[in-house]
């Protein structure tokens, strides 16, 4: 358990049973099977859209800093943060394990 | 024939959202203080199953004073009128919000005017209870200062007229409210820490009707700044209600959609308040406004 939450996604998807709801530029997320509810910003909305267990981190990565080139820059570790977060919090887990 | 000492005074039943209760007290006066207070909460059908009773006894040994139970429970003993009163109405108000867990519920006041649904979700302390009683005294209808029950199949808020409770820092703001002045002749003095100021019956403070939410106000009390209003995005006011929702994680989904619904179709605004009466006629332009916009028929529907 330990070491697969150390491993970094591969394949990030978003969680079956999560609905979203649309507000201003955000995203408020429930996850019926935490019952949690988080607020994504644009950016971390960005990143769950895209998280489909079939697009990799990788790619992930080069979709957002071509549609966002001002933070192409930081954008592979902004994603690879933003993917271990929503992970840790049960939103997203790794397709590929 | 038993002396007034010992005479029980059998009241009505009254409901409070889902919970239905009566009251049953041996002291006559605060028998008639109690029927006042909890006048908003009368239950239209007299036949209504009582699910719980509060009993006011007094305190043996006390000095005038009065211990609470509901049905075996004690809640308080040795309690002056007031102050027994308010154990009454704090367990009602927690055990109207354990039983109505069908509806969303919100840590907030509510008023209807015109069929326009208004939500103030607010902290303890944020001044939702005192602009709620402003409000209910500029004829907009209660529905209830402390919890609100948004109805997920029809849309609406309903009412909850429990009486409003005002703390010690509201009564100098609306000394009019007094239960001295509120009370009618006959019912004895009051005498307790905060104010249960009674709505509907014969009060002249009117209990609101069912109606969809279409303006949200996020109060805060601030003696120093000048009372003013400022636009809240939706993400703002989404976040403002759910961090007020009581029961937001059990409905899911549906209550998180709902919760967007009702931003979706509301005007929001955060109100920062020093002058009662100024924010009672910002809150009344806001309404205005509302009603110049929403389709005639919704206004009137209800």
């Amino acid at each position: 358990m330990r070491a697969d939450a150390a491993r970094p996604v591969a394949l990030p998807a978003r969680r079956a049973g999560a609905s979203t709801v649309a507000l201003d530029d955000n995203l408020a997320v429930y996850d019926d099977v935490g019952q949690l509810l988080i607020l994504l910003n644009t950016s971390a909305a960005a990143v769950w859209e895209r998280c489909d267990g079939v697009t990799t981190v990788d790619a992930l990565v080069d979709e957002l800093a071509a549609t966002y080139p001002d933070a192409a820059a930081v954008m592979a570790e902004d994603v690879r943060q933003t993917v271990d977060k929503l992970r840790e919090l049960g939103l997203v887990a790794d397709a590929g394990s | 024939m038993p002396s007034e000492r010992h005479r029980v005074h059998c009241r009505a039943p009254r409901r409070g959202l889902s919970y239905r209760f009566a009251v049953r007290c041996e002291d006559a006066s605060l028998a008639a203080q109690a029927d006042v207070v909890l006048a908003g909460l009368r239950e239209p059908d007299a036949g209504a199953p009582i699910d719980h009773w509060y009993s006011l006894t007094t305190t043996p040994g006390g000095v005038g004073t009065f211990d609470v139970r509901r049905d075996e429970e004690l809640l308080a003993r040795d309690q002056r009128r007031g102050d027994a009163l308010g154990w009454l109405v704090w367990d009602v108000n927690r055990s109207a919000a354990a039983a109505s867990g069908q509806h969303l519920l919100f840590h907030a006041g509510a008023l209807e005017a015109d069929g326009i649904g208004v939500l103030l979700p607010g902290t303890s302390g944020s001044g939702k209870s005192t602009l709620t009683a402003g409000l209910t005294c500029a004829d907009f209808g209660y529905l209830t200062d402390e919890l609100v029950a948004f109805d997920l199949m029809t849309g609406d808020l309903l009412p909850y007229a429990k009486p409003i409770t005002l703390k010690a820092g509201s009564f100098a703001v609306v000394p009019a409210l007094d239960p001295a002045r509120v009370l009618p002749p006959g019912t004895g003095p009051w005498s307790g820490t905060e104010w249960q100021v009674p709505v509907g019956g014969t009060t002249g403070r009117r209990v609101g009707r069912p109606c969809p939410p279409r303006l949200v106000v996020v109060p805060r009390y601030d003696a120093a700044a000048p009372t003013g209003l400022t636009p809240l995005s939706d993400t703002e006011a989404f976040l403002s209600l759910a961090l007020h929702a009581v029961n937001l994680l059990p409905h899911g989904a549906a209550g998180t959609a709902a919760v967007a619904g009702v931003v979706a179709q509301s005007a929001c605004y955060a109100l920062t308040m020093s002058d009662l009466d100024e924010a009672c006629a910002l809150v009344q332009g806001l309404v205005d406004d509302v009603a110049a916009v929403v389709p005639h028929g919704a206004v009137d529907a209800g």
